[in-house]
């Protein structure tokens, strides 16, 4: 097993560069972390919780920061993983209980993660059946796992971080003296067939240290700016232009602009297309109802706001409709209640959704009735859905049905 | 003759790196914040996710550590063994080697983040604005483009460094 320690150890796979990579990495878990628990509460906050409703791109660069950074943390772990391959390798593989723990928790560590990127990347394909448990709630509780085993793992390693930290320091790593390997009994050798392997291996001559290490961050570099350039036009528009791998394009849908859940997915066909139709609006027992016509001789704001969906892609629209605080206090709201509003859509546990008093009295806040310049398609909400500043897109309740003011 | 070899990560025998009081602190105070983070992890498992679902996500963990340790890792090494190997047999540089390396790798990732897409697209999506792409095609363009960026790379250096003999 030393042998083959030894063997692996390649100038690129040296503590600087885990140093290098896993402080890269560390930042993106750290972004994708905070992006993540912010998505998290803002649908499901606690009672005590007010959320900013500006800047209104606020969730957009949140989500597009998610998603780009979880596609970048592929190439980052994986080459965080190469410089630490040969630590698989050590010997005795476990040299007491803590030791044991350490490696039990990088264990954990690793498998997290990469579970935690690939159902994240397989969500945004939303490509469900290829994993048995919910995605939601298994990606909110590896989220902190893997932050969790992130802080072990640091203190473990710390005082390697701190002495590799700086460049002048990768000088200090290197080095043993060969007369370490020259000592190496040679019973304790490998023969045989094993023995012939790592002398053919040994015997390959290792290149320049500098090189290898620029080689090496420069391949890593590469795959992550062609991640980023092929598939961050989802959620950016600077590199629209680019997106050739993004799950999502600008520009492509109903519109012009994606959709998550269609009408006839949300089984919302017949009732959102009734004539019949009306916006119940109900504060205790004042209850009005607004049919499309009414919402529409109402005061019309034209907003940009852009639509940004959980899974990370987003784009920028222009909405038109009424306000929403002008219908709340057509019911006769105070400026700090909250709303909750209905959806006509089956099956979801989207359908109601509760929005409080800092969205309810934004002025960008609009039941809207057009998407850029054209009544609303079907499948963006016909005859009418929320669009808010800084929200999730599953939280722009699409076919409204009923909107009810609350404490 | 002071030969050198390198160390693999943290295993410096000769000066072994020991924890400062400070450091020792710290590392005290990340171990209880990462226990904690643990705790509220394992809590949202437990309260959030069906016990019955267990079984799939240990899979899942088992799996992504077979895969990767067992056996991308050890193609990874092994490869790069042999094109080092390789290299030197028909005396390739080590530029041409580690430029030839970082396409396959930058090749691989790409693959493996758009192979899966290219699959989904296939088996069908909820509706006609996700996946919109020609991933395939898409795919092919790009290798060929990363065909073109190496060989192009190659000629450079091996450019600059006949520019360098004559000099």
């Amino acid at each position: 097993m030393n042998s083959m320690r030894r063997s692996l150890a390649a100038p690129s796979r040296t503590p600087r560069t885990a140093v290098v990579i896993g402080r890269l990495l560390a930042i993106a878990f750290l972004l994708c972390f905070g992006t993540g628990i912010y998505s998290h509460f803002i649908q499901d906050p606690l009672p005590w919780m007010h959320f900013p409703t500006r800047p209104i791109f606020l969730y957009q660069v949140t989500q597009g920061i998610h998603i780009t950074a979880g596609i970048l943390c592929f190439p980052l772990l994986f080459a965080k993983l190469y410089a630490v391959f040969p630590e698989l390798f050590r010997t005795p593989a476990i040299r007491s209980f803590p030791h044991f723990l350490e490696r039990a928790s990088i264990a954990l560590f690793v498998a997290s993660s990469l579970v935690q990127i690939t159902i994240g990347l397989l969500n945004t394909y939303q490509w469900y059946a290829l994993f048995p448990f919910p995605f939601r709630q298994t990606h909110y509780a590896l989220s902190y796992v893997i932050i969790g085993s992130l802080a072990i793992h640091i203190a473990v390693k710390l005082p390697v971080i701190n002495r590799y930290w700086r460049k002048a320091d990768a000088q200090k790593q290197v080095v043993v003296d060969a007369a370490e390997l020259e000592a190496t009994p040679p019973e304790h050798r490998a023969t045989g067939v094993t023995g012939k392997i790592f002398a053919w291996i040994d015997d390959t001559p290792q290149p320049k240290v500098g090189n290898s290490r620029r080689a090496f961050f420069a391949t890593v570099g590469v795959a992550a700016a062609t991640l980023l350039v092929t598939t961050a036009g989802q959620s950016f528009k600077l590199f629209d232009v680019t997106n050739i791998f993004g799950p999502r394009k600008n520009g492509i849908g109903p519109g012009g602009l994606p959709v998550n859940r269609t009408a006839a997915a949300a089984k919302v066909l017949t009732s959102a297309n009734d004539v019949d139709w009306r916006l119940e609006v109900k504060n205790g027992d004042v209850v009005k109802s607004f049919t499309r016509a009414d919402l529409a001789a109402m005061t019309q704001y034209t907003v940009e706001l852009p639509i940004a969906c959980v899974e990370g892609w987003s784009q920028m629209a222009t909405w038109r409709g009424p306000r929403l605080k002008d219908l709340a206090d057509s019911v006769g709201a105070a400026s700090g209640n909250s709303i909750r509003a209905q959806s006509l859509e089956q099956n979801s546990s989207y359908a109601r959704m509760e929005m409080g008093p800092e969205f309810v009295r934004d002025d960008l806040t609009l039941v809207a009735l057009e998407l850029n310049g054209q009544p609303l398609d079907i499948d963006h909400g016909y005859p009418a859905r929320m669009i808010a500043p800084a929200r999730p897109g599953v939280l722009q309740t699409k076919w409204l049905s009923s909107l009810e003011v609350i404490a | 003759m002071t030969n050198t070899v390198l160390t693999p990560v943290g295993t410096s025998s000769a000066d072994p790196i020991v924890a400062t009081p400070a450091q020792r602190r710290w590392q005290i105070g990340l171990i209880a914040l990462g226990l904690l983070l643990l705790a509220i992890g394992g809590l949202v498992l437990l309260l959030d996710v069906d016990p019955q679902k267990y079984f799939g996500l240990v899979t899942w963990f088992a799996g992504a550590l077979i895969l990767h340790d067992g056996i991308i890792a050890m193609v990874v090494f092994g490869a790069s063994v042999v094109m080092r190997k390789f290299g030197r047999r028909i005396h390739v540089p080590f530029a041409v080697i580690a430029i030839l390396q970082g396409a396959i790798v930058v090749g691989a990732i790409i693959g493996g983040i758009v192979v899966p897409e290219i699959l989904k697209k296939n088996i069908g999506t909820a509706n006609p604005t996700l996946l919109p792409l020609a991933y395939g095609p898409h795919l092919v363009a790009f290798y060929v483009g990363l065909a073109v960026v190496t060989s192009l790379s190659i000629a450079v250096y091996y450019a600059v460094v006949a520019r360098r003999r004559k000099a």
